[in-house]
């Protein structure tokens, strides 16, 4: 036990310095990538664009913070591209019929918790592969949405103000509300992961399953609430998409979990668990984000922006990878 | 049938290790899938399906068993699935260009391999992981053929030998069968009898102490990588082939499909365990779902859902047996 703690009192200082600089890294390449831009296209640094960025972040935001917590806690969940439209379904339909936000947000929210339980329940409970069940979850949700809804997008009949409003509205009528959404989630869930004992489990469980077991810490639910919390947060992203489109696409969110997973690498979270952090994740999103926009405004062809989002991931977790080793001395 | 079954339990008498990788619960499950299937309806049986069946899965075993090998090292390529795509539009490029087949063929699998190249330098010299770094590849290649083509290539030198590469028979076999039958033996007997094969199992089970004792890891798994670079330039003639045009939109989910079949075959995504037979079974598996799902006449969108289930209960099957064992 007290070999245990002294692990996890240990570890933080150690790491949070290589966290840091990884970090700050990251920074970096944004802030060279920020002037870059400014300089090079017109209406780049406008607030206006700015916050158009942002908004358009905070899909990944979201879905990452989750994606994130369960990369610490060791696990993969790639079914959240799926989830994301398999929970405009139930959103849709149930606003449709009751003309309730309220309800639908309700709706989506159970289907959500239940395929997090599901996964939860699959990975840590009986203790297969997470890669291998989210990868059959994946599947079957897109299928499942495929069946249900014939391959046709499912339009918003009920027209509602306050769900348009998550899509256009802003806060002040500076910052779309669903940045703030993305904000206030990420606040909270960064003062989680770093201060409260739950937080500081994911690590543990995340960074060595078999210490943390014998730390008497029941790994199998810290893992299971990772699940869960992947799944509740795809599911507020795949609510804010579908107010975006105004309706369910059965397309929506495809190839979204690899830009996902792509952008919390490259923030410095590390597939094998333990290591990492929300303010990563958050860089690496805006880093992909505004890269993309700024390739944009820069009237290159869309497939260019695939082209170097592709090197940019390569070069920059290669050079993650460089840095590391020379920390391990290896 | 009977036939794989049989290989199925050879295998599983010369090579211990084989036990563990739960082909008995997926050769029983094929059993039982086609049993159902054609106790539901009798022409699964008939010659014209089963040809059908086999030609559907020679693609995905192509790919399948340069996967397998890669996933054995303990590295994955999910670049697979745009790689197909570039080399379809590069193929019949170069085809319509040239009027020669063998340029073509060359053209194909000198691309497919180069992107295998790729992959393997970014994994092995710069350490990214596999599963991001071809991710990363993937995108540059979806980027990439749109750059090239942003609509099909049509096929404009109507050569009758390219055809046949995907359409043609050879007697009553379709020789995209052929092609995967030779390129799966030869990479199950490059796994199991040669000395890079069991390095393969070696890498993925320990890198470290393959370093350590002399073999150079990187070098293997560039192998691995190439080798399934030039699967995907094969499975990209064929569909191209097939298509008659290459599409730059072909193989979207390709990668998925290859990796299911892969897991679904019991190889481990930790490395150092699995086999080509269990691949085998696991693409027969996949793609006799398809087909029954087809001539019960059921929504077509449950070929999405069945499998995923599939892949989930054939792992927990896996697991309540490996615990059997184990105790």
């Amino acid at each position: 036990m007290s070999f245990a703690s002294d692990r996890l009192e240990g570890a933080p200082s150690v790491w949070r310095r290589l966290i840091a600089r990884q970090e700050v890294a990251v920074l970096v390449c944004l802030l060279a990538l920020l002037v870059f831009f400014s300089v090079s296209a017109e209406n780049f640094l406008s607030t206006r664009n700015i916050t158009n960025v942002l908004g358009q972040a905070s899909l990944a935001l979201i879905a990452g913070i989750g994606c994130a917590v369960v990369f610490i806690s060791g696990e993969v969940d790639i079914s959240i591209g799926s989830l994301l439209a398999t929970v405009a379904v139930p959103l849709i339909v149930v606003m449709n019929d009751t003309n309730s936000l309220f309800l639908g947000i309700s709706a989506a929210l159970v289907v959500g918790l239940a395929v997090g339980m599901i996964n939860g329940f699959l990975c840590a409970y009986v203790g297969l592969n997470s890669l291998i069940v989210t990868l059959g979850m994946m599947f079957v949700l897109r299928g499942g949405v495929y069946l249900y809804t014939g391959q046709r997008a499912i339009a918003d009949e009920a027209g509602l103000d306050s769900f348009i409003a998550l899509s256009d509205g802003r806060l002040f009528d500076v910052l779309p509300y669903s940045a703030v959404i993305a904000i206030v989630l990420l606040a909270a869930f960064a003062y989680v992961l770093r201060y409260r004992p739950f937080g500081r489990q994911v690590y543990a469980v995340g960074g060595n399953s078999e210490v943390a077991r014998l730390a008497g810490y029941d790994v199998r639910r810290i893992k299971f609430a990772c699940f869960v919390i992947s799944s509740l947060l795809a599911t507020c992203s795949g609510i804010i998409l579908a107010a975006r489109v105004g309706s369910a696409q059965h397309i929506a969110g495809l190839n979204f979990e690899f830009q996902v997973v792509a952008a919390t690498v490259l923030g410095g979270v590390s597939l094998s668990g333990g290591i990492g952090s929300l303010g990563g994740m958050a860089l690496g999103v805006l880093i992909l984000q505004f890269l993309s926009n700024g390739l944009r405004s820069l009237d290159l062809p869309t497939e260019w922006q695939l082209v170097i989002t592709g090197l940019i991931i390569i070069a920059a977790v290669s050079l993650d990878e460089v840095k590391r080793r020379r920390a391990h001395g290896d | 049938m009977t036939e794989i079954l049989r290989t199925g339990a050879s295998g599983r008498t010369s090579l211990a290790s084989l036990t563990g990788s739960g082909q008995g619960v997926l050769g029983i499950l094929l059993v039982v899938l086609c049993l159902g299937i054609s106790a539901a309806a009798p022409q699964f049986y008939s010659e014209a399906n089963i040809i059908a069946i086999l030609r559907q899965c020679a693609l995905v075993l192509i790919v399948a068993s340069g996967m397998t090998m890669l996933v054995i090292a303990a590295e994955v390529d999910l670049s697979v699935g745009a790689s197909l795509a570039f080399v379809g539009c590069i193929s019949m490029a170069v085809l319509n260009a040239t009027g020669s087949l063998t340029l073509g063929v060359l053209a194909a699998l000198a691309f497919a391999s180069g992107v295998g190249l790729v992959n393997a330098i970014v994994v092995t010299l710069f350490r990214v992981n596999s599963l991001i770094g071809t991710i990363g590849t993937m995108m540059l290649l979806q980027g990439g053929v749109y750059l090239f083509t942003r609509e099909a290539v049509q096929n404009h030198h109507q050569l009758a030998s390219f055809t046949a590469l995907g359409a043609g028979y050879a007697g009553p076999v379709p020789i995209p069968l052929i092609l995967a039958v030779a390129i799966f033996a030869v990479c199950a007997v490059t796994l199991r009898f040669t000395t890079i094969g069991r390095y393969l199992y070696a890498v993925g089970a320990n890198e470290r102490a393959v370093r350590l004792s002399g073999i150079r890891s990187a070098r293997l798994k560039l192998v691995a990588f190439v080798v399934t670079g030039l699967c995907v330039g094969v499975a990209g003639l064929i569909l191209a082939s097939l298509m008659n045009a290459g599409q730059p939109t072909a193989g979207r989910g390709f990668e998925l499909t290859v990796i299911a079949a892969v897991i679904l075959g019991g190889t481990s995504l930790s490395g150092g365990s699995g086999s080509l037979i269990g691949t085998l079974l696991g693409v027969l598996v996949l793609k006799v779902i398809d087909n029954g799902i087809i001539i019960l006449g059921w929504n077509q969108d449950l070929q999405m859902v069945v499998p995923g289930v599939v892949i989930i209960l054939a792992t927990y099957f896996d697991l309540l047996r490996s615990r059997h064992h184990a105790r």
